[in-house]
């Protein structure tokens, strides 16, 4: 090949995708450069709030309400945004972009190297062929160009590295994992475990699937119970691209990371048919920069790839790149992500806990598992999440009425215990749920904004209401004397279980990307992130987007070494 | 010099560049909960705020609000965190604590003895659930994202009590238990073993 290469490859992203190519690609021994547009982050030593006493966080752990309107307007309702955290997330007032009218759209966004694996909820699923069948089956989507088969030894090869901790239950629609040792449940948790089990057969709970260490793995240490992950681990006993991968591609010494790096567009050379170039803007110095390689992995993220392919338009192609489909940023996914229900009870007020379990349960898909079950009004399916916590001092202390030595005995014990149901479902690919660059508002880096058109739709919404129906069956027979039905939640994008935009296919003319992740079109282009997915399962995706990318890697590299690319 | 310290705090991570020793200096340290930056209590509202959060967190055989440092921390709040519309409600409500008791008793809250300061501070409960603004929601936790401005005095005298109370030293570590290192999880575990909830 043309030695004139900056590099072999680039990766564009240094998250949970990122971080992967990188590993896989320099593993591989390749030289890599990673251009990630957030600032740097130096593993352990950046993590500034870990293990921060409550006595040392300002105003008592109030927030600053100003400057969260102001700035930071979206990326704060998310659970895991606080003063605690908010130096890893990107300032919303800087970094604008537009909604059609009365479609909200929440873009979560990290801005530092590694992205949202920092801050992620860490819960890992594998997908099964009831997933990757189900566009066929019901006809919502494209098919799937791949089967559980061909990514089955792929989730495996990424489980072993990153540590997932869980519980074998041999279920066809949520296949195991190569476990670590289960976390537990608590005794409410396992009170309910065993009447919805026995009330409903078929029906399992289990302990949440997660990657945390529940056992050293390698040089990565088990999980001491501190509670808030996305503070930062120094042990590295959660997985992020600071604690494995990007470790990892530093020990071959093949990797060269450049923080700061906007990626503004990919440049396609016409005669080569190949991705010529990366041209980058320095986030802090405004200055552009042009970088070359042989191969180009896109993993930006769901909308950061599909913003730069929307933004690499030319001769060529006119509507985006790799797009002559004419499907580039259509069919956009995220999870509905709605708490179903509560229980509360006072039964197991003499029971309490020790540490802070980084997790909770997972009650696996059990609506229309072999067909349309006869009572659902929706097509596909939800999951669980959930877990039973007591209503601690900073939940009831305004609760509890009075004041003086009798309240403050009171308030030594916590009130109850809450078990919450939290329904993920299953959003299906819509053609006009998307994204386009909304050329008349531009950032400021004088780059098109991106505009967002989602919504949920009847099937989501009424799978919603199933979750509900459901969640409170199950708290009834687990005989929780006070159940308070919720089923509402925030607008799209708050999963941050964002998907689609690029989708794979086995058509050129309905998909950007092949079997393999590489573009139809381009042959050294390849979108390993959320973009590519066809469909969403119901189940959390990042495991997946994991899978898909090792595997990409090793197709591309495979590929390379051939002379096919 | 808090308010500076807070300054810098909000540009460092809203500028350029993302500074991990400042962040940990500040957040570490430099910014103690319970020093205003600047004296908004007279001599009389300091005596007031401070009777009212040891009634509110009294000492019993653990430290009460005074101890705490927690009328300093109320100071903080009232200065630095709250605006003008929560520092009104809150003036005027030490205001009518003083009218409670010159009409009930014929003299000032400061010059009540300590049964007469019990009957105005729940006359002010009852007010304040009597305006059906009092927080009965689950979940609405003290430290919220969403705090109501609009709430009234005696809810605002005991959220900043307790606030600072159980996030102090004294409070997280004596009052409530504090583990910052469990190294493992126990779901099955008698509360009597712990005998307090966690401050967490």
């Amino acid at each position: 090949m043309n030695s004139s290469y900056d590099f072999d490859a680039i990766v564009v992203g240094s998250g949970i995708t990122g971080g992967w190519a990188a590993k896989e690609l320099t593993e591989k021994g390749l030289k890599v450069l990673i251009l990630e547009r957030g600032k740097p982050l130096t593993h352990g030593k950046d993590y500034v709030t870990e293990h921060l006493e409550p006595w040392k966080m300002p105003f008592g752990g109030r927030v600053p309400r100003e400057l969260y309107k102001n700035d930071y307007f979206v990326q704060s309702k998310c659970y895991a945004f606080d003063e605690t955290t908010r130096h890893f997330w990107i300032n919303d007032r800087e970094n604008p972009y537009t909604t059609a009218p009365d479609k909200p759209f929440n873009w979560h966004r990290a801005d530092v190297v590694g992205g949202k694996s920092l801050l992620w909820g860490r819960q890992v699923y594998r997908w099964s062929d009831l997933d990757f069948e189900a566009n066929k089956k019901d006809g919502h989507g494209i098919d799937w160009p791949i089967r559980y088969k061909d990514i089955k030894e792929w989730y495996s090869y990424v489980e072993k590295f990153i540590g997932v901790s869980g519980q074998a239950e041999n279920l066809p629609q949520l296949p195991d994992s190569e476990f670590l040792p289960p976390m537990a449940m608590n005794v409410v948790e396992k009170a309910v475990k065993q009447k919805i089990e026995a009330a409903f057969p078929g029906r399992i709970m289990t302990i949440g699937r997660c990657a945390n260490l529940t056992e050293p793995l390698g040089e990565r240490g088990a999980c001491h119970y501190c509670g808030p992950c996305q503070r930062g681990c120094s042990v590295g006993a959660y997985f992020s691209s600071h604690s494995s991968t990007l470790p990892a591609a530093q020990k071959t010494g093949n990797i060269t990371l450049r923080a700061n790096s906007l990626v503004e567009r990919l440049e396609y050379d016409p005669k080569t048919q190949r991705i010529a170039a990366v041209n980058v803007i320095d986030t802090q110095t405004k200055e552009k920069l042009r970088f070359t390689a042989k191969l180009v992995f896109l993993c930006g993220s769901t909308f950061g790839t599909l913003q730069v392919l929307m933004n690499s338009k030319s001769d060529s192609f006119p509507n985006g790149l790799a797009n002559r489909s004419g499907t580039l940023g259509q069919y956009i996914m995220d999870h509905t992500d709605y708490i179903s229900a509560l229980g509360i009870t006072t039964q197991f007020s003499d029971k309490y806990y020790k540490g802070r379990r980084p997790n909770g349960i997972y009650v696996p898909r059990f609506r229309n598992l072999s067909g349309r079950d006869a009572d659902a009004d929706f097509v596909r399916g939800y999951g669980f999440q959930g877990m039973a916590i007591p209503a601690e001092w900073k939940s009831t202390a305004m609760q509890l009425p009075g004041f003086g030595a009798d309240y403050k005995r009171a308030l030594r014990k916590p009130a109850a215990w809450a078990m919450a149901f939290v329904g993920f479902g299953e959003c299906l690919p819509y053609k006009d749920n998307q994204v386009t660059l909304d050329d008349k508002l531009v950032d400021r880096f004088g780059l098109p904004q991106l505009r967002f058109e989602v919504e949920y739709k009847d099937n989501e919404k009424r799978m919603q209401k199933d979750a509900t129906k459901q969640a409170v069956a199950m708290l009834k027979a687990a005989g929780m004397p006070q159940i308070i039905p919720i089923g509402a939640g925030e607008a799209p994008g708050s999963a941050i279980h964002e998907m689609g935009g690029a989708r794979m296919g086995k058509d050129p003319k309905e998909s950007v990307l092949n079997a393999h992740n590489q573009a139809h079109d381009i042959s050294n282009l390849f979108v390993t992130d959320g973009s590519c997915m066809a469909s969403s399962s119901c189940v959390n995706p990042s495991l997946t987007f994991m899978a898909l990318t090792a595997r990409a890697a090793s197709y591309a590299v495979k590929q390379l070494q051939a002379g096919k690319i | 010099m808090i308010r500076r310290d807070i300054l810098k705090y909000i540009m460092m991570t809203t500028g350029v560049g993302f500074s991990g020793s400042l962040a940990r200096q500040v957040l570490a340290g430099a910014v103690p909960n319970a020093t205003s930056s600047r004296p908004i209590f007279d001599a009389a509202t300091s005596e007031k705020v401070a009777i009212l959060a040891e009634m509110i967190i009294p000492k019993t055989d653990t430290p009460g609000a005074i101890e705490a440092s927690v009328p300093k921390f109320i100071e903080m709040m009232v200065a630095d965190w709250y605006n003008d519309q929560e520092r009104v409600i809150f003036f005027n409500g030490l205001a009518a604590l003083d009218m409670f008791c010159e009409q009930g008793f014929k003299k000032p809250f400061l010059k009540c003895k300590p049964e007469q300061q019990v009957t105005a501070l729940k006359d002010a409960e009852a007010q304040a659930k009597s305006k059906n603004v009092f927080s009965m929601a689950m979940g609405n936790d003290i430290q919220s994202k969403n705090i109501d401005s609009k709430t009234p005095f005696f809810t605002k005298i005991k959220e900043l009590t307790v606030l600072g109370y159980y996030t102090s030293d004294v409070g997280a570590q004596h009052e409530l238990s504090y583990d910052p290192m469990p190294m493992g999880y126990e779901g099955d575990y008698d509360f009597n073993k712990v005998g307090k909830q966690w401050s967490w």
